[in-house]
C-alpha cells in the first residue's frame, strides 16, 4: 500500500480530531469560502497561521507530510514564476502599481505591484492547501459522510464517499495481486525494460481484470446493503458521529460568525466594488 | 429492450447499485491515480484513472459518471494530500459527464454493444469533452477563484486535454471493446 | 405444539432473465420454525439462487421470471419488499469481504441500525451486545483491512443479529476459514440458534465440518431440483451420498473401507456420539494389517528456502523460514488465516524477494532470475480466480501465458487442448469467462497454468468452494501429473481431507514461522502443532482414540489403504 494513508479511518486523539464530523465539515466549508473570496492580506494571513497551528496540533507523521509539502510548495512557486514570465505586469490590474524594481530586458521586469500580487497569490494557494491538509488529517470518512449530510447534501452522497474509502485498500490489493499473477505468466512489468507504448498495453492487460473484479463487487455490495435496509428512510444516523459537545458549540459560534462576515464582505463588495478590485494595498 | 427516455438516461437511476457503482468507480479512480500512471519521457505522466468515468458512464449513465469523475478527483487530491482544487474538479465533472454519455448514443457495454459507429462517436466526445472541460471550464474557474493569468491557465488546460485525449483514445477504446466483448457473447451458450 | 412452517416453496420455478433455462425447477420445500437445515449440492446447481429467493434479492435485485409461490413467514415474497424481508431473514453472503460495508467493525455492525436512523445513544449498547455475542467486542475500532477472513465472518454475523431475525441464512460460511475457525463458526451459529430460537439455513460443501454440531435436515439440490430431503443419519447411510458425489466424512470412509456396514441406528452423523462398539474389532484388525512400509527413494532437491525473512512495511510476515522441496513432492502448506502461507508462495515465485536469507532453485540463488523466468518453472494459481482472468474467452485465457512467452501456434494449440480437457473445460472453451460459476473459473485458472507445463505448481486453496466431484477430478488430475511427469505440487489449503488424501508432506505455518515439516500423518497427530496452527484434529484422530488405537499409526494406515484403493479403481 503506497501513499494512501493521509486520511485516517479511525478517530484520533487530539482536540481537532475529537470534534464532530458536522463541525469539521461546516468549518472547512466556510473557511474555503473565506479563503476564496478575497486577495486581502489581513484576511488571508490569520487563516494561514491558524491552519498551520491546526496541522501541528494534529500531531501528524512528518514523514508522510514532508514530501507532500515540498511538492505543493514547489508546484506553486513554479506556477507563480510561469505567471510572471507570461505577463510581467500581471499585478497591474490588481494593484495599479508599476514601480519597476529590476529590469532584465524590456519585457522581463519585476514591478513592485507584480511582486506583491504574486506573493499574495502564493500565500492564498498555500492557505487553501494548509487548511485542506488540516481538514483531511482530522476527519474520518464516516465523519465526512455525516458532515456532508449536515450541509444538506443527500445522505446517499455521503455513503458514496464512505464506500469509496472502504474499498480503496481492497482494490489496491487486487491491483497488486493481478500484476503479480500476470508477471508470473510472463508479462514483463519492469518500467526500465519496456517502452511506454508496451507499458500501456500491459497496463491494459492488468486494468481489464481490475475493472471487472471491481465492478463485479458492485452486485455483492449492493446486495449486502439492500439486505441490511440501505435506503429505507429519508434520514440515516451515523455510528461514528459523536453528538454535539462543548467544543463543537464553540466552533459553531465561530463558523457562524465567519459565514456572516463572508456574506457581508461579498455583498458589500458587489454593491460598492472595492478599488482596485478586492484589493487592500499599502502604498 | 424498452427504450429508456433521454431524461432518464441523463439522470441515471439512483438505486443502491448505482450508488455502489459510483463509489467503486471513485475508489478505482483513486487507486489508478497512484498506480496507473505511465511515465512518458521523463516527467509527463499519463494517468489511466480517466478511464473510470467512461466505464461508470457506460454502466450507469452520464450523471453518475460526472459524479464519479468529480468526486473521484477531489478524493484523489485528498488522499494525495494536495488539497482541494475546485477548478480542476469541476472540469473533471464536466468531462465525466460528456465522456460518460455512452448510453445516449446507444453504446451499451453491459450488453456488449460497442461497434465502429460508437467508437467514432466516443472519440468525438473525448476530444470535444477534454478541450471543453480543461481548455475552457477549468481556466475560467481558476481565474475566478485564485486569480491569475488566463493565458497560463489555458495553456495548462490544453496540455492536460491533450494527454487526457491520448489516454482515453489509446487505452480507452481497447478496454471498452474488451469489456463489451466479454458481455456480448454471454447469451444462448451451448457446449460443443 | 406442532411446528409452523416459516419457509414454504410450492411448485416454485425461477429463471434469470439472462438465462434461457430456469435455474430453479419446481421446488417444493417447507422449512419449519426453529429447524436447522443444510443445503448441499454441486457448484452451480442453484444453491445461492435458492437462498436469494428466501432473502428477497430475487425478485427485488435480480430480474427474472417466477412461477409458483414462495412464502416467508406466511407472506408471499413477490408481494413483500426487501426491507420487510430483511427484518425476518438475516443473510451472510458467500463473499464475506464484499459484505463488510462499514469502515470499522463497530460501524459495520451498526449498519442496519444506521439505516433505521436509530439515535447513536441507542445504537451503542446494541452494537456492543451483538459484538460480544460473536466475541468481537474488543475489535470495535478495527478497520476491515486488518481483519482475517474469520473475523470478518464474525462481524457479518453480528451485523444481522439486532432484529432477532427469524431466519439466519448462511451461504458457504466456511469456504475461506482455517479448520479451527470453521469449527468456531459452526459453534457460534449453533449457540445463536439456541439463544434466539431462530431457523438456520446453511449452504456448504464441507459436510463433515457442518455436522460438527447437529443439523435437523439435509436438502440435496442438483441441477435446480431437490433430489433428497432427509435427516443427516439417513443421508449418511444411503447410497445417494456416493451417487451424487458428495464427500463422505473421513471417519465414515474409514469405517466403510474396513468393511463395516453402518446403519442409521448407529447415529453416524457425529464421530463422538456414534455407536462404535460393534465395529471396534473389525476396525482394529483391518487397520493393523495394512502394510505401511515404503520403499526408500532418493530425492532430488529442486527448491531450497533458507532462513528467509520477509516484511510488508513494518509487519514481519515471514520469520526465519526454511524448508526444501524435492522433485515430485506433493506438499500441503497449512496453517491459520494470516499465518503467511500466501506470502511464502509469492516468495517462492519471486514476486516477493526475501529481506534476509536466500531461495535456491536447482542450487542457484534465484535473485539471478527474473519473475518471468521463474514463472516458466514455477506456476502459481491464486486464491481468487477473478484476479487472474484477463481475457474474455476461456480458450484465450488459457493460451495467454504461452502467447506472452512467444510459443509457436502448434505448441499452443496442443498444450491448451490437453489442459482444457484435463480440467473438463473443453466443451466450454469458447464461452466467455464471465458466465461460468466461481468453481469453473477456478478451473480455468488452473488450466491456464497447466498449459505452461511448469515443473512446480503452487495452488492457493485449489478446492475452496468446490463441490466434491470437481474437487476429485482436479485432484486426481494433479496427482496424475505428479505421478506421470514428476511435477512437484504444493497445495496451500485449509482442507485436512485434501492434505490426507493427496499429499505426503505437510509444512505448517503459524504467525510467520514454519513450525512443522513432516509427513502428514505425523503432523495431524501432533497436538502441539495442531493447536499452534489453528488446525484441528481430524475425525480419524477421534475415531482412533475412541477405539483405542494409536492415532499416528491409524492415520498412516488409513492413508495407505485409501490410496491403494483409489489406485486400484483408476
Ligand atoms: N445473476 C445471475 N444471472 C444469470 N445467471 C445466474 C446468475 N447467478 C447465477 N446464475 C446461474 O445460475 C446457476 C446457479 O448459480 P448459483 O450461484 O445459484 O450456484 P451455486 O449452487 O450457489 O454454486 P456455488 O456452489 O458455485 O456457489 C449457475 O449456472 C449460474 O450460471
Ligand atoms: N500486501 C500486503 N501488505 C501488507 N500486509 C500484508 C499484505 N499481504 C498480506 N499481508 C499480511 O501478512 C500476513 C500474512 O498474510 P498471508 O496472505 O500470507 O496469509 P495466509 O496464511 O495466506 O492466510 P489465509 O489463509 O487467510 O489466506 C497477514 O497478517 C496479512 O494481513
Ligand atoms: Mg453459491
Ligand atoms: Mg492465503
Amino acid at each position: 500500500m503506497k501513499n494512501l494513508n493521509i486520511i485516517n479511518l479511525t478517530k484520533g486523539e487530539t482536540f481537532l480530531h475529537q470534534l464532530s464530523g458536522t463541525t469539521k465539515v461546516r468549518l472547512f466549508a466556510t473557511l474555503m469560502l473565506y479563503v476564496m473570496m478575497s486577495f486581502d492580506l489581513p484576511i488571508i494571513l490569520p487563516l494561514f497561521i491558524f491552519s498551520i497551528i491546526g496541522i501541528i496540533s494534529l500531531k501528524p507523521s512528518w514523514k508522510v507530510i514532508k514530501p507532500l509539502v515540498i511538492f505543493v510548495v514547489a508546484i506553486n512557486i513554479l506556477n507563480v514564476v510561469l505567471y510572471w514570465l507570461a505577463n510581467p505586469l500581471c499585478g497591474l490590474e490588481y494593484t495599479g502599481d508599476q514601480t519597476i524594481l529590476f529590469a532584465y530586458t524590456d519585457y522581463l521586469v519585476v514591478t513592485k505591484g507584480t511582486l506583491w500580487f504574486l506573493t499574495i497569490r502564493l500565500l492564498k494557494m498555500l492557505t487553501a492547501f494548509s487548511t485542506s491538509l488540516a481538514f483531511i488529517m482530522s476527519i474520518t470518512p464516516s465523519e465526512l459522510a455525516a458532515g456532508l449530510t449536515s450541509l444538506g447534501f443527500p445522505y446517499k452522497l455521503g455513503s458514496i464517499v464512505e464506500i469509496a474509502f472502504r474499498y480503496i485498500p481492497d482494490i489496491s490489493r487486487d491491483y497488486e495481486n493481478i500484476a503479480v499473477s500476470m508477471q508470473c505468466r510472463g508479462l514483463e512489468l519492469d518500467a526500465k525494460k519496456t517502452k511506454p507504448i508496451e507499458r500501456l498495453k500491459q497496463m491494459i492487460l492488468i486494468l481489464i481484470p481490475l475493472i471487472v473484479t471491481s465492478f463485479d463487487r458492485v452486485g455483492n455490495i449492493s446486495n449486502a446493503m439492500d439486505l441490511r435496509g440501505f435506503g429505507k428512510g429519508k434520514k440515516r444516523s451515523y455510528y461514528s458521529e459523536y453528538p454535539e459537545r462543548k467544543n463543537d458549540k464553540i466552533f459553531k459560534l465561530i463558523y457562524c460568525l465567519i459565514t456572516i462576515f463572508c456574506a457581508y464582505y461579498i455583498i458589500s463588495g458587489i454593491i460598492t466594488p472595492r478599488d482596485p478590485k478586492m484589493w487592500l494595498y499599502w502604498r | 429492450m424498452k427504450k429508456e427516455s433521454i431524461g432518464k438516461i441523463l439522470l441515471g437511476k439512483w438505486d443502491t447499485r448505482t450508488i455502489v457503482g459510483v463509489a467503486i468507480g471513485i475508489a478505482l479512480f483513486a487507486v489508478l491515480m497512484v498506480y496507473g500512471s505511465i511515465t512518458v519521457f521523463t516527467n509527463t505522466n499519463l494517468s489511466l484513472a480517466m478511464i473510470v468515468p467512461v466505464i461508470v458512464g457506460g454502466l450507469f449513465g452520464p450523471l453518475p459518471a460526472a459524479l464519479a469523475c468529480g468526486v473521484g478527483n477531489v478524493l484523489a487530491d485528498l488522499i494525495g494530500g494536495w488539497g482541494f482544487w475546485f477548478d480542476w474538479s469541476i472540469g473533471n465533472a464536466v468531462l465525466g459527464f460528456i465522456v460518460g454519455s455512452l448510453k445516449l448514443y446507444g453504446a451499451n457495454i453491459d450488453e456488449g454493444v460497442f461497434d465502429v459507429k460508437h467508437i467514432i462517436i466516443y472519440a468525438v466526445t473525448v476530444v470535444v469533452g477534454s478541450i471543453f472541460a480543461f481548455g475552457i471550464i477549468t481556466p475560467i474557474f481558476t481565474k475566478i477563484i485564485f486569480g491569475g493569468e488566463l493565458k497560463i491557465s489555458i495553456a495548462q488546460g490544453w496540455v492536460a486535454s491533450v494527454s487526457n485525449i491520448i489516454v482515453l483514445l489509446v487505452a480507452g477504446i481497447p478496454i471498452l471493446k474488451a469489456l463489451a466483448a466479454r458481455n456480448a457473447r454471454g447469451r444462448d451458450l451451448t457446449k460443443e | 405444539m406442532s411446528k409452523s412452517p416459516i419457509v414454504e416453496f410450492k411448485d416454485f420455478t425461477f429463471r434469470y432473465s439472462t438465462q434461457r433455462e430456469p435455474t430453479l425447477k419446481n421446488i417444493n420445500l417447507t422449512i419449519y420454525e426453529g429447524e436447522k437445515v443444510l443445503i448441499l449440492g454441486p457448484s452451480g446447481c442453484g444453491k445461492s439462487t435458492l437462498a436469494n429467493c428466501i432473502n428477497g434479492l430475487i425478485p427485488f435485485s435480480y430480474p427474472g421470471e417466477i412461477q409458483g409461490s414462495c412464502k416467508i413467514a406466511g407472506n408471499e415474497t413477490s408481494n413483500s419488499s426487501i426491507f420487510n424481508l430483511s427484518a425476518v431473514v438475516g443473510t451472510v453472503l458467500q463473499d464475506s469481504d464484499a459484505q463488510f460495508v462499514g469502515l470499522s467493525v463497530g460501524g459495520d455492525i451498526a449498519y442496519a441500525l444506521e439505516n433505521d436512523n436509530m439515535p447513536r445513544e441507542e445504537m451503542l449498547p446494541r452494537v456492543l451486545n451483538s459484538a460480544t455475542l460473536v466475541g468481537m467486542h474488543e475489535f470495535l475500532e478495527h478497520v476491515p483491512y486488518n481483519l482475517s477472513g474469520g473475523q470478518k465472518q464474525r462481524v457479518s454475523l453480528a451485523g444481522i443479529m439486532h432484529d432477532h431475525v427469524k431466519i439466519l441464512l448462511f451461504d458457504e460460511p466456511l469456504a475461506a476459514l482455517d479448520p479451527q475457525m470453521g469449527n468456531q463458526a459452526i459453534d457460534l451459529i449453533d449457540q445463536i440458534q439456541k439463544n434466539n430460537n431462530c431457523t438456520v439455513i446453511i449452504i456448504e460443501h464441507r459436510l463433515e465440518d457442518v455436522l460438527y454440531r447437529p443439523v435437523d435436515r439435509i436438502i440435496l439440490l442438483e441441477d435446480g431440483q431437490i433430489v433428497a430431503d432427509m435427516t443427516p443419519n439417513e443421508l449418511l447411510c444411503s447410497n445417494i451420498i456416493v451417487e451424487k458425489g458428495i464427500r463422505e466424512p473421513l471417519y465414515l470412509q474409514a469405517l466403510k473401507m474396513a468393511g463395516c456396514n453402518v446403519t442409521i441406528e448407529d447415529n453416524p452423523c457425529n464421530v463422538f456420539n456414534m455407536n462404535l462398539e460393534k465395529y471396534k474389532d473389525q476396525l482394529i484388525s483391518y487397520y493393523s494389517s495394512v502394510d505401511t512400509s515404503k520403499p526408500e527413494e532418493d530425492k532430488e532437491v529442486v527448491l531450497e528456502v533458507k532462513n528467509v525473512d520477509f516484511s510488508y512495511d513494518k509487519f514481519k510476515a515471514l520469520d526465519d523460514v526454511s524448508f526444501t522441496i524435492n522433485k515430485a513432492d506433493k506438499i500441503a502448506i497449512v496453517g491459520k488465516n494470516g499465518a503467511g502461507k500466501s506470502t511464502a508462495a509469492k516468495l517462492i515465485c519471486g514476486i516477493l524477494r526475501p529481506d534476509k536469507g536466500e531461495v535456491l532453485i536447482d542450487g542457484v540463488n534465484y535473485l539471478n532470475y527474473s519473475i518471468k523466468e521463474i514463472g516458466q518453472r514455477i506456476g502459481y494459481v491464486m486464491q481468487n480466480p477473478n484476479q487472474m482472468l484477463v481475457k474474455d474467452i476461456i480458450k484465450d485465457e488459457v493460451s495467454l501465458g504461452l502467447v506472452l512467452n512467444n510459443k509457436s501456434e502448434a505448441e499452443i494449440e496442443k498444450n491448451i487442448e490437453a489442459a482444457l480437457k484435463k480440467c473438463d473445460l473443453w466443451p466450454m472453451r469458447n464461452w466467455p469467462v464471465s458466465v461460468v460459476s466461481y468453481g469453473q473459473r477456478k478451473r480455468v485458472t488452473i488450466a491456464s497454468i497447466l498449459a505452461m507445463n511448469p515443473e512446480i505448481i503452487i495452488l492457493d486453496e485449489p478446492t475452496a468452494g468446490q463441490d466434491y466431484r470437481v474437487y476429485t477430478e482436479i485432484m486426481s488430475f494433479l496427482e496424475s501429473l505428479n505421478r506421470d511427469f514428476g511435477i512437484t505440487i504444493l497445495f496451500i489449503t485449509h482442507d485436512m481431507h485434501l492434505a490426507i488424501e493427496y499429499t505426503d508432506r505437510a509444512i505448517v505455518f503459524a504467525d510467520g514461522q514454519c513450525i512443522g515439516d513432516d509427513s502428514v500423518f505425523r503432523i495431524l497427530s501432533d497436538n502441539d502443532i495442531i493447536e499452534q496452527a489453528n488446525l484441528k484434529q481430524t475425525s480419524l484422530y477421534s475415531l482412533a482414540t475412541r477405539i483405542g488405537l494409536e492415532p499416528e499409526k491409524f492415520i498412516e494406515s488409513f492413508i495407505v489403504a485409501e490410496r491403494r484403493k483409489r489406485h486400484e479403481k483408476s
